[in-house]
């Protein structure tokens, strides 16, 4: 029997287990890495139709969020604006601008402009953008410093723990109302201690228990 | 083979818990595969598959994988796109419902609706609430006619010849019929409508006339819903029509009358009714209904008292109440009265009882019975004083000429051409007109309607269809049943370029351009009277959907006795019926109504209230006449229609199938038994057995129209059936989801609710239950606390319950809300509006024959219907077994769906945690996490849970065995009607009831936002009212009540605590949040067959305590004493 069974073979047993599991260990990684939102959403950046660039038009115009996302505090779904709220400013300035023709063309026709979608939720989860900005949720905290972005990416994994996590602390992520829309704002609890207290009182007061189970978002 | 674990048979001791009930002969008579069935979760063959066990499917499913690896198709998602609208849209904020008024119209009434659309797209029918009488609810017609709108088989084009017609075309075809027959003043010009109550059409009709005065404008509807002009002709000299105030009705007595659901304002008259029957708390009044019918109606099933007896005796029957009632007129109609065999007992004291309550009783009579009827009646309404109180009388117009005189003109060759405006003669016309031909013979037809149908098919080369737009997508206007104006307003553009037909109406009437808003315009203009701007008064019509104030206005009336006399023909002598001379009665489906709606899904799928039968109509036959006709199961088996040997027993009907033959015409189809019919009258529903209705029409039951003639159209005797020797499989719900006869519907007579109100805590296992009561109470202490302390009590118990060890933490109930629903038995008439209100809302598929027959329709909520007749001894309880069908059972109905369990069985038993609960009571379902198991299915004990065995959204039904190489994807016109609020769910996941979560959730989040706008964000309540389920908004009867428990104030905290409120299986210790209330009757104790006690509880009581019947609840404690101790 020892012919076919060398003495190194008794090693053999440990060494495949040890193999197996750094195997396994690398293929978890490897999923949770790669696999996860945290790698496959953020970062996105899709090319536009139009090359709109928000930095420009918030920071240079003076843009609000709500000029063109008119109707972010009323419904669930933040609206992209038709291109009739482009051409309010486009129909004066910049009217010749071949960058802005699918704009024009949208107009006219009434035809839209096939903005390619980013900050996709998938069809089994409801988010409402009005409930979260109006209690005290800024934009910035799922999309990102966007006042300071050319080109619009991915900046939050948007998975479901990334929901989870904000809705078991809300406190933490608070802003005060005025602030909402203000993307270069800080949140109450990095205001200090008093930002804190104020977060703190806010989650009593305004009785914020976000869902954790699954009928919040799931229907 | 699935396994199937045999339960220990129930002991002796376990089977006297509760009252029982046979939804069935087949329960009742405990047939082995009805005991089979009870074993089993889902119904045999819901859960196999064709021709393959589970070790073959795994071995397939094994190979699959090893050929297709575990390669990924892609890492990113696809790209999708943003669409917004290049210009904005006044009044639109995309993710928001915009909810527009407009009407449905039916025949000579219309049900004022609400309509919820999403960006442009209508996708829910709502009643409008503020047209008061309805308050809100809306019909099951109503409810599913959205589907219509996007029906693939509609009529896309309009069409000559087979050639498609532009636009341009039509109009210059329809101008030069105007134009062409101006000079004959319309000589040879004859039109066929179908009825309408749309002022528009009206006046568009009198400015026809004029222009064409030798035209021929006739109407016809195969169905008449409301009552003879002529008899009230006759009766009040002047043409107006009955409106019946039932909540004023202390005693009401109906002919043959279905006024719960099929005569024209049947809404209007199922809320009154329902109005003058809630009992809050004992002592409150309650109406009483006594109904005489051939058939077993939805009326019928309400009834306190109960004559079945031939449609063609109703006359000697009105003829015998009048004289009984008035003994002045005795002798004038005694010739009419004579040969009535109905137990005089019967007639004496219902007449008594009426002239106990002159002036706040009331007589019906159906729509379809001889004028004569209803001058009896009109002559009783106002004898007893209940005009101007219980009924009062409003304008109407004479009927227009009918088809039979249209019939006549074509047949003199006096019609060169025939514009057919709606309906379908050539499918329901009288079979003696012979329709076919006759349209055949016309040289010119024009007709507008919605289907390419039977009439488009009878002579395609000559005919012009043009497509009619759907009410959903027109401008137009119409009246409700008591005369109020609505609007009719588009949600959408017409699909496919259909016309309203007052466009036509108006273009060959010779208005250039006719424009369906301007014509509607003119005509609100016109009604809101002068002084009143025009745009404003427009506005404000579309606004509130309504025209205020434009109801009919009652007139005086006075009976006139010796011009009625005058409409009497000679009596003739009532028909003896037997078995070889039996009655045939028409009726229209409930469903497909007169065939108009033989292509909606939603409703061939949603089984009839009564016999439970989907996707099919059948010939309905008493048990007495079953037995003549050998059909009856034999032994003590007793049987619906069926007998053992079908390869599936359960929900395929095997039945047979008969020849019903009336005067030379006949017609096959499958019999039926339903108890409660009149011994020889067959019944059979008009509506099915369409050739060309569209894909879900064709071929669905069979069509009664060949045997029904222009003489005798409602009720015809001298019929047979002849047995052919076949079967045919009939898909019946009946005995689906059975819950094995415990004390799930508890009723009571109103004389012991008002004498013990808590009459439904004596009742099974809850009276002695302790467990449920915790550690804290007793049955004794918790009976004794005030309804809102047991709430109060129910909430903590629920909380400390431990769960047998279990791992299950007891979830924590902390929510700001905690939803819960009451549901009022007591006016339930079991109308299935809910079921498919509820269909709309939840995106819910259907399923087909083939797979309802296998116990897997989708359904969130369904009626179950349960029969009792007092007289039980089938070998299910104990007895030898019955040895004669009953034939005058009592009929509860009960509204079932999933009632949210506190401590649900089904979560424990998941093992992906994909039906868990949240903080405000719902048990939810992530259909993500799903896996298909089934587990919760089978735990469940209400049986409520939905399983997607195929992919039903994505696949077509006659596909669905083909899996994966069968088509995939939804019709876009299908994926358009969808709610987007709610998931499509796909093949393998679990469903049920969610309370509409999704109403809940954006109710909770529109009142968030508002409170936070108004700067009181601490406020998160929502208001009582604010969020109502599909099934509570749309109830004809408001059975039923959703609300936040938490508020003591709300509407169903008040309604749970009432004294008769009880939770179904509730000593399970489950919890549900769902609870009902017990049911009442309100019987006559003079009556003949009068009992103490409801059917149900007779039975009951005999189980229990053999030796002494009747006294229940002194009986039931000592049995519930012996038995305290577990």
């Amino acid at each position: 029997m020892s012919k076919i069974f060398p003495k190194s073979a008794n090693k053999l047993p440990l060494q495949i287990v040890i193999y197996l599991g750094v195997l396994a260990g690398i293929a978890t990684a490897g999923v949770t890495y790669y696999m996860t939102p945290k790698y496959t959403r953020v970062g996105y950046a899709p090319v536009q139709p139009v090359p709109f660039s928000h930095a420009k038009h918030v920071q240079e115009v003076g843009l609000d969020c709500r000029y063109c996302h008119s109707n972010v505090d009323k419904s669930g779904h933040s609206n992209v604006p038709s291109s009739q709220t482009c051409m309010n400013c486009h129909s004066i300035i910049k009217t010749t601008s071949p960058l802005l023709a699918p704009v024009r063309e949208s107009y006219e026709k009434g035809t839209p402009v096939p903005w390619v979608w980013i900050h996709q939720t998938p069809d089994y989860a409801y988010f409402n953008h009005a409930v979260h900005v109006n209690r005290g949720i800024s934009c910035v905290e799922c999309h990102g410093k966007v006042n300071e972005m050319d080109v619009v990416k991915h900046s939050q994994p948007l998975s479901m723990a990334f929901c989870i996590e904000c809705h078991r602390a809300p406190a933490e992520r608070l802003r005060d109302p005025k602030d909402v829309y203000n993307l270069d704002s800080k949140r109450l609890v990095d205001q200090g201690a008093e930002g804190a207290k104020i977060a703190e009182k806010f989650h009593k007061d305004w009785k914020l228990m976000p869902p954790q189970s699954c009928s919040g978002c799931h229907r | 083979m699935k396994r199937k674990f045999d339960h220990p048979a129930p002991s002796a001791e376990e089977q006297l818990t509760g009252p029982k009930y046979w939804r069935s002969l087949d329960e009742l008579a405990g047939t082995p595969g009805f005991k089979a069935q009870l074993a089993r979760e889902f119904p045999e063959g819901a859960a196999e598959l064709d021709g393959v066990d589970r070790r073959n499917f795994m071995k397939i499913m094994a190979a699959s994988f090893a050929l297709g690896g575990a390669g990924l198709a892609g890492c990113r998602r696809p790209e999708k796109f943003i669409l917004p609208y290049g210009k904005s849209v006044e009044g639109i904020i995309p993710g928001l419902p915009s909810y527009y008024a407009t009407a449905m119209p039916l025949r000579k009434s219309a049900i004022p609706l609400l309509a919820e659309t999403h960006q442009g797209r209508p996708t829910k029918l709502e009643g409008n609430p503020t047209y008061q009488p309805h308050g809100g609810a809306a019909t099951l017609k109503a409810q599913a006619s959205i589907l219509d709108l996007y029906d693939p088989d509609r009529a896309t084009a309009h069409t000559k010849g087979g050639q498609q017609l532009n636009a341009e075309a039509v109009n210059a075809l329809l101008d030069g019929i105007a134009k062409n027959y101006a000079a004959g003043n319309g000589a040879g010009l004859a039109f066929l409508a179908d009825e309408s109550s749309s002022p528009t059409r009206q006046r568009l009709v009198k400015a026809l006339r004029a222009k064409f005065p030798r035209a021929l404008w006739s109407e016809y509807e195969p169905i008449a819903d409301e009552p003879p002009v002529e008899a009230a002709q006759a009766a009040f000299g002047r043409p107006v029509k009955p409106l019946c105030h039932f909540a004023k009705a202390k005693r009401i007595v109906s002919i043959d009358a279905d006024f719960l659901q099929s005569e024209a304002g049947s809404l209007y008259y199922a809320r009154g009714f329902a109005n003058g029957r809630r009992v809050a708390k004992a002592n409150d009044p309650m109406n009483r209904l006594y109904v005489a019918e051939s058939a077993l109606s939805l009326t019928g099933s309400m009834a306190d008292h109960r004559l079945r007896f031939a449609t063609s005796h109703m006359l000697a029957f009105t003829a015998k109440l009048a004289s009984v009632l008035f003994p002045e007129v005795a002798g004038s109609l005694a010739p009419y009265a004579e040969g009535l065999q109905v137990p005089a007992k019967w007639i004496e004291e219902c007449a008594a009882d009426l002239l106990a309550h002159r002036g706040s009783c009331l007589v019906v009579a159906g729509s379809h019975l001889p004028v004569e009827v209803h001058a009896i009646v009109h002559g009783l309404n106002s004898a007893l004083g209940n005009i101007g109180t219980t009924v009062d009388f409003i304008p109407t117009e004479a009927a227009a000429p009918s088809i039979a005189t249209l019939a006549a003109a074509i047949k003199a060759g006096s019609v060169k051409t025939l514009v057919i405006l709606g309906g379908n003669p050539a499918y329901n016309a009288p079979a003696d007109l012979d329709w076919t031909a006759l349209q055949k013979s016309v040289p010119e037809v024009i007709r507008y309607g919605y289907y390419v149908d039977e009439t488009s098919a009878v002579n395609p080369a000559a005919t012009v269809q043009l497509a009619a737009a759907h009410y959903l997508e027109s401008w137009g206007d119409a009246r409700t049943v008591d005369g109020t104006v609505v609007p009719v307003q588009p949600m959408i553009q017409p699909l496919f370029g259909g016309l309203t037909q007052i466009e036509v109406l108006a273009r060959l009437a010779g208005v250039a351009n006719p424009d369906s808003y301007a014509l509607v315009l003119e005509t609100i203009t016109a009604l809101a009277g002068a002084g009143t701007k025009a745009d404003k008064a427009m506005q404000r019509f579309l606004h509130d959907g309504l025209l205020a104030g434009s109801a009919a206005r009652p007139v005086a009336v006075r009976f006139n006795q010796s011009d009625v006399e005058q409409l009497f023909k000679p009596a003739a002598p009532l028909a003896t019926l037997s078995k070889a001379n039996l009655e045939v009665r028409f009726i229209a489906d409930v469903k497909a109504d007169d065939g108009r709606f033989a292509n909606n899904g939603w409703l061939q799928e949603c089984p009839e209230p009564i016999t439970k039968i989907s996707w099919d109509n059948a010939i309905l036959v008493s048990p007495k006449l079953a037995k003549e006709l050998g059909i009856d199961p034999k032994g003590s088996l007793i049987q619906v229609a069926r007998k053992e040997e079908a390869e599936y027993s359960m929900g395929k009907e095997k039945a047979p199938v008969f020849e019903l033959v009336v005067g030379g015409r006949k017609v096959r189809g499958p019999v039926h038994i339903q108890p409660g019919l009149a011994s020889y009258t067959v019944v059979v529903t008009l509506g099915y057995g369409r050739s060309a209705a569209g894909h879900v029409g064709n071929g669905a039951g069979y069509n009664a129209y060949p045997i029904r003639t222009s003489a005798a159209p409602y009720a015809v005797t001298g019929a047979q059936l002849n047995n052919t020797g076949e079967f045919q499989m009939l898909a019946n719900t009946q005995e689906h989801w059975s819950m094995e006869g415990r004390d799930i519907i508890r009723e009571a007579n109103l004389e012991e609710y008002n004498q013990t109100p808590t009459f439904v805590d004596t009742f099974g296992m809850e009276s002695h239950a302790p467990s449920n009561l915790g550690a804290k109470y007793t049955v004794e202490s918790f009976n004794k606390l005030s309804p809102e302390e047991r709430i109060k009590a129910r909430a903590e118990i629920s909380k400390d319950i431990p769960r047998g060890n279990s791992l299950y933490k007891t979830p924590q109930f902390d929510g700001h809300h905690q939803w819960g629903m009451a549901i009022d038995m007591n006016v339930c008439i079991g109308c299935n509006a809910c079921v498919v209100a509820c269909q709309a809302e939840n995106n819910i598929p259907i399923v087909g024959r083939e797979q309802v027959a296998r116990g897997r329709e989708m359904h969130w909520i369904r009626i179950d219907r349960y029969y009792s007749d007092g007289n039980i001894d089938g070998e299910a309880f104990g007895g030898e077994g019955n040895k004669a069908l009953p034939e005058d059972p009592q009929v509860s109905v009960q509204p079932m769906t999933c009632v949210h369990c506190e401590l649900a069985p089904c979560e424990v038993v998941c093992p992906v945690n994909a039906t868990v609960h949240d903080e405000e009571g719902l048990n939810t379902m992530a259909y993500n996490r799903c896996i298909g198991t089934r587990y919760c299915a089978n735990n469940c004990p209400y049986k409520v849970r939905r399983f997607n065995f195929f992919d039903w959204n994505q696949r077509k039904l006659d596909q669905l065995y083909m899996s994966q190489l069968a088509e995939f994807g939804m019709p876009e016109l299908v994926a358009m009607g969808k709610n987007p609020e709610v998931t499509i769910r796909m093949r393998g996941v679990m469903e049920k009831c969610t309370y509409c979560v999704q109403r809940i959730q954006n109710g909770k989040i529109q009142h968030k936002v508002r409170m936070a706008k108004a700067g009181t964000p601490e406020n998160v309540v929502v208001p009582d009212g604010t969020i109502k389920t599909a099934c509570e908004q749309t109830c004809p009867v408001n059975a039923i009540t959703f609300g936040n428990l938490l508020d003591k104030d709300s509407a169903v905290a008040k309604a749970k605590a009432r004294d008769q409120d009880y939770e179904v299986l509730g000593y399970l210790n489950i919890r549900p949040r769902t609870t009902y209330s017990g049911k009442l009757r309100n019987p006559n104790p003079k009556m003949p067959g009068y009992n103490k006690l409801p059917a149900s509880r007779i039975e009951y009581e005999k189980k229990n305590v053999p030796a002494a019947h009747g006294d229940g609840h002194g009986s039931h404690d000592s049995h519930g004493s012996k038995k305290g101790g577990h």
